[in-house]
């Protein structure tokens, strides 16, 4: 339990972090995530991959910090806006840093179906296959999916980035 | 390849997992389609930038919490499985099923029947006692009887008799009428046949010091020869010290028969 946890504990935070994103509540989960390992090990049948059953572990324990927080995400949308018009960083090596900020926060504006897809693919590294597992839909839906969230965060992006570059 | 069908490649192409004549048909449809090369270019930078996205790392605190937690829930396991008890009866009535109850209840309803009917069986262990106990009563009405007989046929003018009533006597229990009646006879009866069946008779009951005493006394007033020689060898068999006086006795007799005589005094001599 404990390699699980040293193999495990990093991507689940990070999912967990972009999905929710408060830290405390973040590690909160990554603990409820295993828990619920040790009390359902036997619903994991070795059929499978043991990351997709993780996942859908820990999408379970954030539908219920969801639900307990009564909001779907939890991200104060207007104080994020105000983040991406008041992000003026004119230094140019701060500039790449600036735009994966500024991406993390589109990011968060996403709403959570594509956002989910996102992080997913880009941050958890997993083959669409995977996801497709873990959201329980098919292979090709999935690319369909990541491909409508790339145009959705494109566009959040671009709004927000032009007052910058204007 | 149009726009509509490369844009489909757009994750996988991302994602860098395309064949290589898929990439090369991708790149060539993009270098003619200049909107889509856009889009592409695009989504590829966002992509990149994606990955300069920072996450905070998880601290050494969660680790600690984790830690804690697997030991929480180490201990709570344990109690759990000491307290297994009302989880195994739940065990037990998941797997009894109706069908098996049914077969259970009715093997040990078996059971019980036969250990119901082999205790009756053996429960005439209670009559059997009241049936000894019957017997006993017949057995001491028996006694009864003998002694009556005895009593009564004793006195009978009938040697025949006399001697039917010594018999009856024998194998009955010592009664104090009844060794009253059976010495009277062997001191004073007219036969000597009976008197001979009577000192048999006595020589059961010689175990009582009483009958012995009162055999030594009967000696001296025996006539007959026969009786007189039994009488010895009875001494001689109890070794009844006691004897010896009322054998001297005897042999002052004028009219002792001589046989008589020397066994009488062999007797002195075994016994002394």
């Amino acid at each position: 339990m404990g390699l699980l946890f040293e193999r495990y504990h990093r991507p689940l935070y990070t999912f967990l972090y972009h999905m929710a994103g408060r830290n405390d509540a973040c590690q909160d989960m990554v603990q409820n995530v295993f828990l619920r390992m040790l009390k359902y090990r036997h619903t994991f049948t070795g059929e499978g991959e043991f990351k997709t059953w993780m996942y859908h572990l820990a999408r379970n324990v954030l539908s219920d910090h969801f639900k307990q927080n009564k909001a779907v995400g939890y991200y104060d949308v207007h104080e994020l806006a105000d983040k991406l018009d008041g992000g003026t960083l004119a230094d140019s090596e701060f500039e790449s840093r600036q735009d994966a900020e500024l991406i993390q926060t589109a990011l968060a504006i996403l709403n959570q179906e594509h956002r989910e897809v996102l992080i997913l693919s880009r941050f958890q590294n997993l083959k669409y296959a995977e996801i497709a597992e873990i959201l329980n839909i098919s292979e090709g839906a999935v690319k369909v999916r990541v491909h409508r969230a790339l145009g959705e965060l494109k566009k959040i992006v671009l709004k927000n980035n032009n007052p910058r570059t204007a | 390849m149009n726009c509509e069908h490369t844009r489909e490649q757009l994750a996988d192409w991302l994602k860098d997992c395309l064949t290589k004549t898929e990439k090369s048909e991708v790149e060539l449809h993009l270098i003619h389609c200049l909107q889509c090369q856009e889009e592409f270019e695009a989504s590829r930078q966002l992509w990149t930038t994606m990955n300069l996205v920072q996450v905070s790392v998880p601290g050494e605190a969660m680790k600690v919490q984790f830690n804690t937690m697997l030991n929480d829930y180490k201990k709570t396991s344990e109690i759990e499985k000491k307290r297994t008890a009302p989880d195994w009866i739940r065990q037990v009535r998941e797997f009894l099923t109706p069908q098996l109850a049914l077969q259970l209840g009715f093997s040990l309803l078996l059971v019980g029947l036969g250990w119901i009917i082999g205790y009756r069986m053996k429960s005439p262990a209670a009559p059997s006692v009241a049936y000894e106990q019957q017997i006993d009563t017949l057995a001491g009405q028996v006694q009864k009887m003998k002694q009556m007989m005895t009593l009564a046929l004793i006195d009978n003018s009938s040697a025949t008799e006399r001697i039917r009533a010594v018999g009856y006597s024998m194998g009955a229990e010592a009664n104090e009428r009844v060794l009253e009646a059976l010495f009277s006879t062997l001191n004073s009866d007219s036969n000597v046949n009976v008197r001979l069946v009577t000192l048999e008779a006595l020589t059961q009951f010689a175990a009582d010091p009483l009958v012995r005493t009162e055999l030594v006394k009967s000696l001296a007033q025996q006539d007959s020869p026969m009786v007189q020689i039994a009488m010895a060898d009875l001494m001689v068999r109890f070794q009844e010290k006691r004897s010896v006086k009322a054998l001297r006795e005897l042999l002052k007799k004028e009219d002792l028969n001589d046989m008589v005589k020397n066994k009488i005094e062999q007797t002195i001599k075994d016994l002394s």
